[in-house]
């Protein structure tokens, strides 16, 4: 029953079943937070942090993220790397090719402002944000797993606050 | 087969083509004029005492005033190891392709062709590589090079 | 069914795809199943890192270099350093030439590992990975119990190595090493025998050793292929002449005798480590080098065996 009580519903027995009372935004929104499945979009060294993060000690998979290898199946992307001059026609690709509602995690200083590379490259973006919209910053050179899992409950919350009003914009 | 061995035989055997060039204690630098490079890496390739079969990398570097082109090459069998050496003017440098002798070449004079501007004679298919495909601000490495959104390391 | 027509035709893999890490854009010919003709795009993670090092003093260019090769990072740290110290003419302290042959082996260990997790991945089995990347877990532990980092280490300076190991390193790497040998006989046991895996690897992508020289292959995957040739041996630099270990050669080069070469590898190295960790002494771990400094002008080219090649 544990769960049963950390969801954002009302419930009460009544002889011969039970009556469960929500709101529709709430329960959507849970729904939607408690199952990120990301896509795999590793480039540089930060991928292999988020490999780590994925596999035995860190475990991804129970807050609910699956990696996708397709973005047609994907609610997130988790850029993790550099993005450089010519890859990044191809992020914005995929992100285009996501269905709504999307979201994404800038992982790591590369994406952030190009982080060790801002400086005398000629071949690296200097951050995504300006290809692609950015819901969390997740800072490091890489970000520690922890970092990442923290980053990703932080999305979680963003989501679960969302008004149903502000999505139906989007 | 020693450094100091190597180098005196080809010293001996090789005197109209390579130039012996100081360098470190752990590596032999030899020079060679530019026409006759194919040449002498096909000699170096099939040297029975040599035998260098085994390309393994090949650097540019731009000093401002020339060009210049290094080849590390390697010997399996004889487990032996120099470094070959072209230089080119900054005006027009052209060099010839090596890949006949090693097709490992092939990546590493395309390579320099695209950020350095050294063209390769005979290559089979200088097109671009790491740049991305509509990348038309000149040539990266060479040090004169400037395009509007590259920063500068700030002196310290 | 003799008269069923097929023909070639062509996939674009990549330069997103899952099993690329480090990205790169394949065009396949494909024959059914089989690849005919494959066209190599790369140059998406194409960093300039040559530009960046141009500007920098030395001890600011090795940061830059654990990005370079991010697998093993120690490694591009270590040649980096060999070649300014092979410039100037630095004397390394031994103490510190032994903490870098134990890094570097357990580097290569960790490389491995990701090497044999993915690929069992890509190919189609989950469970090496989660094996794979939990043993390396408790390399990552030795390492950032004496760097404080994870994977880019800059770890090894020239002229030495940054700081000096805790008390505890010793007593837990005998214990990781130990735990990874006994490992890699699992994994083994988990795959070897396996008919999909036997199937997905044997005789594919055959490289014979006429061909791998020419295109300058090297590493793991030329000793695969038949040559016995291992820099470490051959072209000696740091301490290994003091360390007794084998170099383990297989002669189909295909991917399977790959994969098996570098399970090997990962046994021998901890054989490396564990003899280091006896030889090892007290003493100083840096010579004395002063933060900017510049070594005599002059040309030089190191190599390594890298984990990678
Ligand atoms: S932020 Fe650092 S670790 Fe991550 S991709 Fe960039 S350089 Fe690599």
């Amino acid at each position: 029953m544990g769960i049963i009580k950390k969801l954002p519903i009302y419930s009460e027995k009544i002889p011969g079943g039970g009556i469960v009372t929500t709101s529709v935004e709430q329960i959507l929104n849970f729904a939607q937070a408690k199952s990120l499945w990301y896509l795999l979009f590793g480039t540089a060294c930060c991928a292999i942090e988020l490999m780590c993060t994925g596999a035995s000690r860190y475990d991804f998979d129970r807050l609910g993220m699956i990696f996708r290898a397709s973005p047609r199946q994907s609610d997130l992307i988790i850029a993790a790397g550099t993005i450089t001059k010519k890859m990044a026609p191809r992020l914005r690709t995929l992100y285009d090719q996501m269905a709504e509602p999307r979201y994404v995690i800038a992982m790591g200083g590369c994406t952030i402002k190009g982080g060790p590379f801002y400086y005398d490259s000629y071949s690296v973006e200097k951050g995504i944000e300006h290809i692609i919209p950015v819901d969390v910053f997740i800072p490091g050179c890489p970000p520690r797993p922890e970092s990442l899992l923290e980053g990703c409950l932080t999305l979680q919350k963003q989501i679960q606050q969302r008004k149903l009003a502000d999505w139906q914009e989007k | 087969m020693t450094n100091e061995e190597l180098k005196s035989y080809i010293e001996t055997n090789y005197t109209s083509l390579l130039t012996h060039n100081e360098a470190g204690k752990y590596d032999l630098l030899f020079e060679v004029d530019a026409v006759n490079l194919v040449t002498v890496c096909e000699k170096l390739k099939n040297d029975p005492e040599l035998l260098f079969d085994y390309f393994c990398n090949l650097s540019g570097a731009d000093t401002t005033e020339k060009f210049e082109a290094i080849y590390n090459l390697g010997s399996i069998k004889k487990k032996i190891r120099i470094d070959i050496k072209v230089v080119l003017p900054h005006e027009n440098p052209v060099i010839d392709s090596v890949q006949t002798v090693w097709p490992a070449a092939n990546w590493y004079e395309r390579e320099m062709w695209e950020l350095y501007g050294i063209h390769i004679n005979n290559h089979d298919n200088l097109t671009r590589f790491l740049l991305h495909d509509e990348w038309d601000e000149g040539y990266p490495m060479r040090k004169d090079w400037d395009a509007p959104d590259f920063i500068r390391f700030p002196d310290l | 069914m003799t008269d069923l027509r097929t023909e070639e035709f062509d996939i674009n893999m990549g330069p997103h795809h899952p099993s690329t890490h480090g990205v790169c854009r394949l065009l396949l010919t494909m024959d059914g199943e089989k690849v005919v003709k494959v066209v190599p795009y790369i140059g998406y993670l194409h960093r300039a890192i040559e530009k960046i090092c141009e500007n920098r003093t030395y001890a600011m260019c090795i940061p830059i270099l654990d990005r370079f090769e991010y697998v093993t990072a120690m490694s591009c740290n270590y040649v980096f350093s060999l070649a300014a110290e092979r410039l100037s003419g630095i004397e390394v302290p031994e103490r510190a030439e032994y903490l870098r042959v134990i890094m570097l082996e357990l580097n290569r260990i960790a490389s491995h590992l990701i090497f044999f997790g993915t690929t069992a991945m890509d190919i189609g089995a989950l469970t090496p990975f989660l094996y794979a990347l939990r043993e390396r877990e408790y390399i990552m532990d030795l390492f950032e119990m004496t760097c404080g980092q994870r994977l880019t280490y800059n770890y090894i300076r020239v002229g030495g190595v940054s700081k000096d190991i805790p008390e505890k390193f010793i007593p837990q790497c005998k214990v990781t090493i130990s735990t990874i040998t006994e490992k890699v006989e699992e994994y083994k046991r988990l795959l070897n025998k396996n008919p999909i895996w036997k199937m997905r690897t044997i005789g594919i992508g055959k490289l014979d050793a006429d061909l791998a020289i020419a295109y300058g292959v090297s590493g793991p995957i030329l000793r695969a292929s038949g040559i016995d040739y291992d820099l470490r041996r051959d072209d000696p630099y740091s301490i290994y002449d003091r360390f007794d270990f084998n170099i383990p050669v297989y002669h189909n080069g295909d991917v399977f005798d790959r994969y098996m070469l570098r399970l090997d590898e990962i046994q021998e190295s901890c054989k490396i480590v564990a003899q280091a960790l006896e030889g090892i002494e007290e003493g100083p771990i840096r010579a004395k080098v002063s933060p900017n400094f510049k070594p005599a002008a002059g040309e030089t080219y190191t190599r390594i065996e890298n984990s990678r090649g």
